[in-house]
């Protein structure tokens, strides 16, 4: 990348920023719309709070309209005041006495009562069973308790409502119906209720009340205006700059690509900030102005806490780095603004799951889990919000860390897109699959094209999702064999190499079927032995980071238990994955990738869709690894050879590792090398450093060879060797 | 100067597969000189435009500007123009000056000497009328002398102009040749694109007549004239174009090759 003219990108920034100032939809977006709108959701929330709570529901009463010797349930046709926390709330139900059925016992009530309920009649139904009473003054005993039973419905909300309510008024009664049972016998009330808690909330003293809600609310709020302030100056200023003409001027300017992103995403950055922290503040003060008079009554619904200012602050420049440099990028690629706000929602539907991830139940800032882009962050700030610091500052280091590393990617990739002129120049076409698939077969070429490694890549993950789910899964080891196979063969296998022979006039170029260089051979196999040590370790470090369920573990060594020997392993799970593998992601996914012009986007690339397509993530996340090295191994050998060698033995090692506790018993020696009773490192530590320097060496080696490359790669090569000469 | 050899640039095309834009062209032009690429819409000749301003990368061949490589040295090469097409336009929310001024300052030209050049400019081109107008509110005469005005301001000694005069009415449009001829007066290598034959006629000191990405005549007008036997600029282009279309018909699908 040539050097960076911060004058330009300085220059850029101030007229993008001007430009986005003199934009009225922007300035209302960004200005406008965060002052007005809380303050207005603030009085509809309350109005419709208000509503809710004026909303009457009407139960039906099916006998118990007379109980004797119990403390009133009805006084006249309502519920009695006493079992209600206000009295006033006595309005809310209205109840409707019905004697059917009770008379006699003889005819169940029950049918009627779930009809009016269905077909709303009724928003709850309490059938009480004709001899309530008597069973209660006699103390049945559990077998013959009453039950008398709550037909309500789930359906709608307002049954739902009646039935909390309905049921919180049963319970009072029972209490009083304890406390007059346990009078009768003289005893005291206190007999049935030893002792009360007496609650202490922390919270109030270090200003954290209600910091459980807005927890949860205000980073989720963060993330989403984050994106929006992003998203609309980045669809203007890319995809708005080419609609009215102005792009080709600035790309004929001497401004330099990445100086002209690195401008307008400065600009983007600060209207996606500054969209977030107008609408935080503005949520902020509202919410503390109406809330603050509730927390006193309910701690749960306090204002927000005074420091997460603060961190909200903090959390605001990666976020919004993160989320201008995929906006940018993708409105790079629209067409047209009208194209560009088509991409808000996939862009939406990626990143909110990951938000709201977070603050699913159970879910906790763990190292795996702050690992994880977006989640991590959110999960973080929670932390903070909550005034867990301790908790916040363990894991602080690496959500940063994925956080830059997302956004260096982000912008790398929007870079990537003002380079690349089928994105600056597209023209209008509309989408047709059948026409594209014609165009693959029709304008063949020796290689698969990008779209057409990408389109392997989709498909062999989408015949994998369906069929985890159509096929039964394996319960024993010939059914995990079967699974297995099939799974190599039809899914993996059958597409790359109908894709090769449909899509490409050269499958021998296409899946690197040519006798690698003097060497490569015995380097592929010294590398898989000298990496398995490290690889081992780096399944131990993934399966503590992101634990597999107990379920799992179960199943899996059910299916393994009743493998006959490590043969048939080293078949189904080294051989079959080193051919039909190698030949669909080294072999056919590689090659389109080369046309991208970068050998190293080309491999990282190809992994990432080696890696997802193992179906667990722990599996993913080494597969994906493992596949930059056999990716960088077919790449610098010219052939898919050495990487099956490679593949095939690192597979057959790991098969084999499972079963050292045997071999230690056969050859004591062993145990000088391996560490049995660690859960961590199965190897020595000596032999990991060992095997890890000697893998270093190796893949030097291969990254040193001459290798073969792609036009688009020579035409890259030639370009950067003009800006060095420029320099 | 501008040297361009066997220079190529096809697509991939969804409906019509491997599409060649450009199928080797090759010339040159001096300084003090316009050069004219007369053709057909749908030519080439804006590909080759796009590909000689380093917006475009070229599939092969070679073009240089002062001896400096639209592909590798793309850099020192946008130092070396000033393109303007009909396809630029100004943008909407920016003054006429504060355009001009963003472009100056892009080719590191300091404030001062930035503020005198504009304000020659301005006077040469008469602009200084819509100085504070704001780009929304321009009509297309004024759009055009803006752009030229962008195009000029760092005074590159090559200017490319793609089709300048297309959708400009004739005052505006003898306005801007009248630019260009100025431009060429004062020793700036010109690389003129048009397919209206009177502004070629007129203004261009060598000409290639292109047609399907590939250059079927080339030399000044009067030698193409002699070579052809007809002094029509309009008929010697028709039969040239004719005869190829008759030797080379267009397949109907598939690639769409010169």
């Amino acid at each position: 990348m040539a050097r960076m003219n911060w004058a330009n990108v300085r220059l850029i920034f101030q007229r993008e920023f001007r430009d986005q100032l003199r934009d009225r939809r922007t300035l209302f977006m960004i200005f406008v719309l965060p002052i007005l709108l809380y303050p207005l959701l603030g009085m509809l929330f309350f109005q419709m709070a208000q509503f809710r709570r004026e909303q009457l529901t009407k139960v039906l009463v099916i006998g118990a309209r007379d109980l004797e010797n119990l403390p009133p349930l009805f006084e006249k046709d309502r519920f009695a005041a006493s079992l209600f926390s206000e009295p006033g709330k006595t309005q809310l139900l209205q109840v409707e006495f019905s004697e059917q059925g009770t008379a006699n016992g003889n005819v169940d009530p029950r049918p009627t009562a779930r009809n009016a309920v269905q077909i709303g009649l009724f928003d709850v139904a309490l059938v009480f069973p004709a001899d309530f009473a008597e069973r209660i003054a006699v103390h049945a005993g559990e077998e013959n308790m009453p039950r008398p039973e709550a037909i309500y419905t789930t359906a709608t909300d307002k049954s739902q409502i009646a039935y909390a309510r309905v049921s919180e008024i049963l319970r009072r009664w029972t209490e009083q119906i304890v406390a007059r049972k346990l009078e009768e016998r003289g005893m005291p009330p206190t007999a049935a209720k030893p002792f009360e808690l007496a609650p202490a909330d922390v919270a109030q003293e270090r200003g954290h009340v209600g910091a459980a809600a807005w927890s949860k609310i205000l980073p989720v709020l963060l993330l989403v205006w984050a994106l929006t302030g992003a998203f609309y100056p980045a669809i203007d200023l890319c995809a708005g700059e080419k609609e009215r003409g102005t792009l080709e001027t600035l790309l004929s300017s001497p401004a330099h690509r990445s100086e002209i992103v690195v401008g307008k995403l400065a600009t983007i950055m600060l209207f996606s900030a500054s969209t977030a922290v107008l609408n935080l503040v503005s949520i902020g003060v509202t919410g503390w102005l109406l809330l603050a008079p509730l927390a006193k009554a309910s701690p749960a619904f306090g204002p927000p806490p005074p420091l997460a200012a603060v961190w909200l602050a903090i959390a605001l420049l990666p976020v919004a780095a993160l989320f201008s440099a995929l906006s940018l990028a993708l409105a790079a690629f629209a067409r047209s603004t009208k194209e560009g706000q088509y991409y808000l929602m996939p862009l939406l539907l990626v990143t909110m799951p990951l938000a709201v991830l977070s603050i699913a139940p159970g879910v906790e800032l763990t190292l795996g889990n702050s690992l994880i882009p977006i989640t991590g962050i959110v999960l973080l700030l929670r932390a903070m919000l909550e005034g867990n610091y301790w908790q916040a500052f363990h894991f602080a280091a690496p959500v940063a860390a994925v956080t830059l590393a997302a956004c260096l990617l982000a912008i790398r990739w929007a870079v990537e897109q003002f380079n690349s002129e089928s994105v600056l120049f597209r023209e209008s076409e509309r989408l047709d699959m059948g026409l594209w698939l014609r165009h693959l077969m029709r304008d063949r070429q020796p290689t698969p094209t990008v779209a057409g490694a990408v389109f392997c890549g989709i498909i062999i993950l989408v015949i994998r999702f369906f069929m985890s789910f159509t096929l039964p899964a394996p319960s024993d080891f010939n059914g995990f064999m079967v699974s297995a196979l099939v799974s190599q063969l039809v899914v993996i296998l059958t597409p790359a190499l109908l894709m090769t022979i449909m899509f490409t006039s050269s499958p021998r170029q296409t899946l690197l079927l040519r006798w690698p260089k003097f060497g490569a051979i015995p380097a592929a196999v010294l590398l898989a032995v000298a990496l398995h040590p490290v690889v081992m370790l780096l399944q131990s470090l993934v399966a503590q980071l992101y634990p597999l369920s107990s379920e799992a573990t179960e199943m899996m060594q059910r299916m393994f238990q009743g493998a006959p020997g490590v043969w048939p392993l080293i078949l189904v799970l080294g051989l079959a994955p080193a051919i039909c593998e190698e030949l669909a992601f080294r072999g056919f996914i590689l090659s389109g990738f080369r046309h991208l012009g970068h050998k190293g986007r080309a491999v990282a690339y190809s992994a990432l869709f080696f890696g997802v397509s193992h179906a667990i993530l722990q599996q993913s996340i080494v597969a994906t690894l493992v596949g930059v090295v056999i990716g960088l191994v077919a790449v610098q050998s010219g052939s898919l050879l050495p990487g099956m060698i490679y593949h095939a033995i690192h597979n057959s090692l790991a098969v084999a590792a499972s079963h050292l506790p045997e071999y230690c018993q056969k050859y004591p020696a062993l145990e000088n090398w391996v560490n049995l009773d660690s859960s961590l490192c199965l190897y020595k530590m000596p032999i990991v450093l060992v095997g890890g320097f000697v893998a270093l060496a190796v893949l030097a080696w291969f990254y040193l060879q001459p290798s073969p490359q792609s036009p688009e790669e020579q035409l890259e090569d030639a370009i950067r060797r003009g800006l060095r000469t420029e320099e | 100067m501008i040297r361009v050899h066997a220079l190529t640039k096809h697509y991939a095309d969804l409906r019509r597969g491997k599409l060649v834009a450009l199928g080797g062209i090759s010339f040159q032009a001096a300084p003090g000189q316009i050069y004219g690429l007369l053709g057909p819409n749908g030519a080439g000749k804006t590909t080759a435009l796009r590909i000689i301003s380093t917006v475009l990368r070229a599939s092969g061949g070679s073009a240089t500007i002062n001896g400096y490589d639209v592909t590798t040295q793309a850099d020192q090469v946008r130092r070396q123009i000033g393109f303007m097409s009909a396809n630029t336009a100004v943008y909407d929310r920016m003054t006429a000056w504060e355009m001009v001024e963003y472009f100056g300052r892009l080719h590191g030209i300091p404030e001062a000497p930035l503020h005198q050049r504009m304000e020659e400019l301005f006077q040469r081109l008469q602009m200084n009328d819509i100085r504070d107008l704001l780009g929304a509110k321009m009509s297309t005469g004024m759009r055009q002398k803006v752009s030229i005005a962008r195009a000029i301001v760092h005074d590159p000694p090559v200017l490319i102009f793609d089709e300048a005069t297309a959708g400009l009415d004739v005052l505006v449009a003898r306005a801007l040749l009248n630019t260009v001829a100025e431009l060429r007066d004062h020793g700036k290598c010109i690389l003129f694109s048009t397919h209206i034959m009177r502004e070629a006629e007129k203004l261009c000191d060598r000409l290639a007549i292109i047609h399907r990405g590939r250059i079927l005549a080339e030399g000044p007008l009067e030698q193409l004239r002699a070579e052809h036997g007809e002094r029509d600029l309009e008929e010697l282009f028709f039969q040239l174009i004719s005869r190829h279309d008759e030797q080379h018909p267009e397949p109907a699908g598939g690639e769409a090759s010169p």
